[in-house]
């Protein structure tokens, strides 16, 4: 069809010739990359030892195998919840670190899936490897739901939302006698062939990896890129045709499944489930580790929430030896050591070194990765975005 | 048929009128500037046109259909894409990032299937990837494609927006202020550069510039709004030297210049 | 049936002075530096330890550990603003609610640390004693003295707002800029606010604190809890009206009241669920508060 007013596009050859073309754009800094850096055959080995340790740690020792130490079961049990806490402390950075939406009541999306996985396995009668999946299907579902509701309020109010749905889950639903076993609790029975603490913490593993797995997917994907975009500016993100909501909500889902799943490891590691245990001081716990961790980063994140679940019970205190020290100087007990020191460092954090735990051990994550050891890696500060006048 | 039809468009904020009336069309393959005062009303227009804002009165058609309603995201989809005045970028991330983000809709995957990390996802990213560097050669940009957005100075960024609104992969285009930031020189060798990429990717422009040369020598027609009004339309030298476009804009005599000038 | 809500509604009325003196707090601050304070019920808590301490274990005057009370919430609201309000000024809200939410969690530790040998405890009464038995429930003195507490506050701040230096502080929280152009110092008007707050915050504590046993976060998800009904009457009048704040409050206590009634007796949480739904609703139809007429921008 030849439209009137259609602009020709007459461009011959001739005109095309005398085409003034944009000047190349020249990097200023061109220092990074000339030669990449490739550690030496010495530099390799120190890796590779470094590594081995580090596996070392986290999959032998626990186990009491080629390990001097002997870990009694208790010990063992805190491995585990550990591992646990690091499945939380992801599920928690999917919606403050990925989306930008705080939560203050994902104490209560670890509960749903704890008391539905034992709902499942108690009173259903039915398999551990059913009742995870159920546990993430029903958080994902709460979560949308919650979602859904709320999104469209924003930051503060949302935070809100949370809040009082943290209370209403721990007062009301979880005071459901039928469904919790009311105040009287619920006992869990493990998974068979995972009843003792060793190898089920070798099963918290295993589902801390997939975890990591799909968060590790998540960033480097559509949906990662999406959030990324729409928690930095919501306006530019829609113009590139995302929507908005819809990923917003997918953050949230995300997080409910990964919470859910928590839940129900927390559920058969503790054996016994009692509807105290998730107030709002376990969801206050939550965000500390998380953002003492270092939002956005995965490492630091998992190295957080760990930290955090082993002084939550002074195992930690008790593992460097300084509760002595501690109890005689300022009189602070092992157990309270968390509690107290907690707070204190996510101020630290906020203030000083706002890319938490992440950031500082940095140096050593890259160097690990085989690049050169670089006191200041990582120390790239996020830019504060005033939204685009548009 | 026009790529895009504004009709009638109203829209207030508070007391004041922002757009009054406002009447305007693209057609297929045509470049459309826009001109006025600051404040004049036409980044309000372009809101209208994506989406962001609401308007009270009138209707935007694109190739025919009703848009008025649609979803800035749902508009992106259609092949309607668009830059800011001050960088619409995701700032904390690299520029090829951005390139690939704005990939979104022409990503051929679920974003769950992402996260479980299906084999298909990681062909398409590297195909993303492959896209990405082909827009930013495309505009001479290759070599800070991993330099971070929030470190390069404002006219480059400029240029990258260009280069991340191609990678939504739209019809329309609607520029605001493509030119600022960029000195004269610079600034001819956009025009030409938008010449380019109307031939090359088939496509509608519609641009705000402060560039009067730039505008006028590149369009096929120019609007000039005052006031939230349409204060004169027309090809680019009718306009430039509508006495009352001379008045409210330029704030004096014609200039005895014409827009040969610039070719 | 009758006899019922009106117990919902007195016991509403008079837990609601507690949440209007938090509510009040939240007001101001938000106000003022535009965050949610998490740390608002933690400055009554802290302040109800200190006094605690004064009267039990140091043997002082009421008087004197009531005023020693209400100094360290003071103090802690000071250090609040100085430590990480006025570092984070320029980070974004959410992170400002991380870090209030953290001087709450860290108060806490402490608490608990501090009275790990006697976990529970319980804050003499100002007077004791019941004053009336509406419909078969007590009220007491001590309820009675809130809620003159309560008046004289409101009073105190509507008259302060209107004076010369109350103008000054609301200039300052709005136009902060504007106000420093003109000789107001904005990290003063912070400070005060902040101040006043906390000042708030501690009476709620002292004296809500009687009423029942008291442990290590009592206000905040204690017994006393008046953190989220404090949150969701600033929410009902807007997060910026004062006059709304307190009505809020009223309506939250007895809302929350209405959630014991006999008809939900088969829930533990009525409370709670009540709440919820009612936070979701209003947030939802009626986004910019229930008591302000206009919409407010914020």
């Amino acid at each position: 069809m030849t439209e009137p007013q259609t602009a020709e596009i007459p461009k011959t050859e001739s005109e095309a010739e005398s085409t003034r073309e944009l000047p190349p754009v020249v990097a200023d800094q061109l220092d990074d990359e000339v030669a990449p850096f490739r550690p030496g055959v010495a530099g390799w080995l120190a890796r590779g030892a470094v590594w081995a340790l580090l596996a070392w740690v986290v999959f032998a020792i626990p186990g009491n195998v080629l390990s001097p130490f002997h870990l009694g079961v208790s010990d063992v049990g805190h491995a585990s919840k550990a591992a646990i806490f690091a499945i939380i402390g992801l599920s928690l950075n999917v919606l403050i670190g990925y989306a930008g939406t705080i939560s203050l009541g994902h104490q209560a999306f670890v509960g749903v899936g704890g008391f539905v996985s034992a709902y499942v396995v108690v009173d259903m009668g039915l398999e551990f490897w059913l009742a995870v999946p159920i546990a993430a299907a029903v958080g994902g579902l709460q979560a949308a739901l919650l979602g859904a509701v709320s999104l469209r309020l924003t930051g503060l109010y949302f935070a809100l939302v949370t809040l009082a749905y943290g209370v209403f889950a721990e007062e009301t639903l979880f005071g459901i006698t039928a469904f919790t076993g009311g105040e009287g609790g619920k006992n869990v029975p493990r998974p068979i062939g995972f009843g003792d603490d060793y190898s089920f913490y070798y099963l918290c593993l295993a589902f801390l990896a997939v975890v990591l797995w799909a968060d590790w997917r998540l960033v480097r994907t559509k949906g990662g890129r999406a959030l990324q975009a729409l928690r930095e500016n919501p306006r530019v993100a829609s113009s590139y045709g995302i929507d908005v909501k819809a990923y917003t909500l997918m953050a949230f889902v995300v997080s409910g499944i990964f919470a859910g799943i928590g839940g129900a490891l927390l559920a058969q590691q503790s054996t016994f489930l009692v509807p105290e245990t998730f107030d709002f001081e376990l969801a206050l716990l939550f965000v500390l580790m998380t953002v003492v961790g270092g939002l956005r980063n995965r490492v630091g994140v998992v190295i957080g929430s760990v930290i955090f679940a082993l002084l939550e019970e002074g195992t930690l205190v008790h593992l460097l030896h300084i509760d002595g020290f501690l109890d005689s100087t300022i009189g602070l007990p092992a157990e309270f050591f968390g509690l107290v020191v907690g707070p204190f460092l996510l101020l630290l954090t906020l203030t000083l070194y706002p890319g938490g735990i992440g950031q500082q051990i940095a140096p050593i994550s890259h160097w690990l990765r085989g690049r050169k050891f670089d006191l200041h890696a990582g120390k790239v500060t996020e830019v504060e975005v005033a939204d685009v006048r548009a | 048929m026009s790529v895009l039809e504004v009709t009638d468009l109203n829209i207030q904020f508070g007391g004041v009128r922002a757009l009054d009336h406002v009447s305007m069309r693209a057609g297929e393959w045509e470049i459309v500037g826009i001109i006025g005062p600051n404040g004049a009303g036409k980044t309000t227009l372009f809101n209208c046109i994506t989406g962001f804002y609401r308007p009270s009165k009138g209707k935007i058609r694109y190739r025919g259909k009703s848009i008025t309603r649609l979803p800035v995201h749902k508009r992106t989809a259609l092949g309607i894409g668009r830059t800011f005045q001050n960088v619409g970028l995701v700032k904390n991330t690299t520029v090829a990032e951005n390139l690939v983000t704005a990939q979104h809709l022409q990503t051929n995957y679920d974003p769950w299937a992402g996260m479980l990390g299906g084999p298909a996802t990681f062909s398409e990213e590297s195909r993303l990837s492959g896209r990405a560097a082909q827009l930013l050669e495309l505009l001479q940009l290759s070599d800070v494609a991993n330099a971070r957005v929030a470190d390069l100075p404002y006219g480059v960024l400029k240029r990258v927006e260009i280069a991340t609104v191609l990678a939504t992969d739209p019809d329309l285009l609607l520029l605001d202020e493509p030119g600022s930031g960029m000195g004269p020189e610079e600034a001819h060798a956009l025009g030409d550069t938008l010449l380019e990429l109307r031939k090359e990717f088939g496509l509608t422009i519609v641009m705000i510039d402060h560039h009067v040369p730039l505008v006028t020598g590149v369009s096929d027609y120019v609007y000039c709004l005052n006031f939230g009004e349409v204060l004169a339309e027309g090809k680019p030298d009718e306009v430039r030297n509508h006495p009352e476009v001379v008045r409210a804009y330029l704030g004096e005599e014609p200039a005895e210049t014409t827009s040969e000038e610039y070719v | 049936m009758i006899t019922e809500l009106g117990i919902a509604v007195i016991n509403g009325v008079f837990i609601g002075c507690v949440y209007a003196l938090v509510a009040l707090g939240i007001v101001l601050i938000y106000r003022a530096s535009g965050v949610f304070n998490f740390a608002q019920a933690e400055f009554g808590t802290t302040g109800l330890f200190a006094a605690y301490a004064g009267v039990v274990l140091w043997g002082w005057p009421y008087w004197l550990s009531f005023l020693f009370g209400l100094a360290v919430a003071m103090a802690m609201g000071l250090a609040t603003e100085r430590l990480v309000i006025n570092p984070l000024r320029h980070a974004s809200r959410v992170t400002l609610l991380v870090g209030t939410a953290g001087v709450a969690l860290a108060a806490i530790g402490i608490q608990f640390w501090k009275s790990n040998e006697q976990p529970i405890r319980q804050m003499p009464k100002i007077v004791n004693g019941i004053a009336a038995e509406p419909f078969g429930t007590a009220v007491t003195y001590q309820h009675l003295v809130t809620l003159g507490v309560l008046i004289v506050v409101a009073a105190a701040l509507a008259v302060f707002f209107r004076s010369p230096s109350g103008l000054a502080l609301q200039a300052a929280q709005q136009e902060g800029t504007a106000a420093e152009l003109v000789g107001i110092s904005v990290r003063r008007v912070s400070m005060m606010t902040w101040g006043i707050a906390a000042v708030l915050g501690g009476l709620a504590g002292i004296l809500s604190g009687p009423n029942l046993t008291f442990t290590a976060g009592y206000l905040t998800f204690g017994a006393g809890a008046a953190l989220l009904p404090g949150f969701m009457a600033a929410v009902l009048g807007g997060m910026r009206s004062m006059p709304g704040a307190v009505a809020g409050a009223m309506a939250v206590g007895v809302i929350e009241q209405l959630g014991s009634l006999s008809i939900f007796g088969y829930y533990t949480g009525g409370g709670a669920m009540m709440l919820f739904f009612f936070l979701l609703i209003v947030l939802l139809v009626r986004p910019q508060g229930l008591f302000v007429r206009k919409a407010v921008a914020t």
